[in-house]
């Protein structure tokens, strides 16, 4: 197994940042792959041309689809962790290593970059900022206690990577939130770290508002009913 | 003509008009002969309820319905059961239509590997 963690950035339309964000995780000294969510710009050309591996997907399956197959890349190619970086800017390179460091030093099979964790610092609506407040309270009842159960800047460690490689939900906010929920009532190790997050570089968020309640309400329906992808149990160590 | 004898012309020929659209629609294979047969299935059972008429009649009394009433809650609840597998069948669709394009794509990446250190 491959002792180098793979990068994995899910992206849709982003050709006004996805070059840089290449260049600031292979500056940093990471394996990554681009996979790209059926943009109709030229993203997987502009990722391609870096020479990054592109997994280009002939329909648009949403974030989760995008990084599931991802998660498949790693495991078929031996990666034994996977980092999840958005293709927006929004998550500085710099921070992967804290990430990782953390995996091995807290134990985790998941680590999450926090934004609103002690040390960590972004702005943003009233609104959004109560949704997550509110993921949080209902993350905190199936044992996952993080202050930002919607970060996207996370690390994935085997077997849980396994396991997401095999089901992964492909909803907004299913990649973050559902999936920290069912790791951690699989009694999976969920922790975080404070990180310093940027405002995305460039392009336009592919969640609107009415995207984001119509997530909520999934998110807290799957909560309350159990409605929800499954892993299989945390193997005893 | 009195009022129940409308009421099973319309679902007698109801019924047939249904099998009719869905035998054409089957020869054009726009449906597969799994929905072909359930539809059938249903316009058939449509027409045959020209003939329970009495039955629902006596049905309606029993429920306080009338006889319009009962079969428009049975239609309803046959419609619904069939809503409810249809989306069953689609939410299995739509996990295999994921899973072949990440197929797909993971495929052509490899093949692009390939070509690359053929060279």
């Amino acid at each position: 197994v491959s002792a180098r963690p793979l990068v994995v950035i899910p992206a849709f339309n982003e050709i006004d940042c996805i070059a840089d964000v290449i260049a600031e995780v292979r500056g940093a000294g990471y394996d990554c792959v681009v996979v790209n969510d059926a943009s109709t710009d030229d993203t997987a050309v502009v990722a391609a041309r870096l020479g990054v591996p592109v997994i280009d997907l002939p329909i648009q399956l949403g974030v989760g689809g995008a990084l599931r197959a991802g998660f498949r890349y790693a495991v078929n190619h031996g990666y034994d962790r996977v980092v999840q970086v958005d293709a927006d800017g929004q998550h500085p390179a710099e921070h992967i290593d804290a990430l990782l460091r953390a995996v091995d030093e807290l134990d985790a099979d998941l680590v999450i970059g926090s934004r609103f964790a002690e040390g960590g610092d972004y702005s943003m609506s009233n609104t959004r900022r109560a949704a997550v407040g509110l993921l949080r309270r209902v993350a905190a009842r199936s044992g996952a206690q993080v202050t930002d159960p919607t970060s996207g800047f996370r690390v994935i460690r085997a077997p849980l990577l396994t396991a997401f490689a095999v089901d992964f939900p492909h909803h907004y906010l299913g990649d973050t939130f559902e999936a920290l929920l069912v790791a951690a009532r699989r009694d999976y190790r969920v922790r975080e770290i404070p990180l310093t997050m940027r405002p995305r570089m460039g392009g336009t968020p592919s969640a609107d508002a009415l995207a984001l309640v119509k997530a909520m309400i999934r998110a807290l329906t799957i909560t309350f009913t159990g409605c929800s992808f499954d892993v299989p149990p945390r193997p005893p160590t | 003509m009195s009022t129940p004898m409308k009421q099973a012309i319309v679902l007698a020929v109801g019924g047939l008009v249904i099998c009719l659209v869905i035998l054409r629609l089957g020869r054009r294979r726009l449906l597969t002969t799994r929905y072909t047969l359930g539809w059938l299935g249903l316009g058939a059972f449509v027409g045959l309820a020209a003939i329970a008429l009495p039955f629902v009649s006596s049905v309606g009394t029993f429920a306080g319905m009338t006889p319009t009433a009962v079969l428009l809650v049975f239609s309803s609840l046959v419609l619904l059961a069939i809503s409810v597998q249809l989306s069953i069948s689609v939410s299995l669709l739509q996990e295999r239509l994921r899973t072949t394009a990440e197929a797909h794509a993971l495929l052509a990446r490899r093949v692009a590997d390939m070509e690359q250190q053929a060279r």
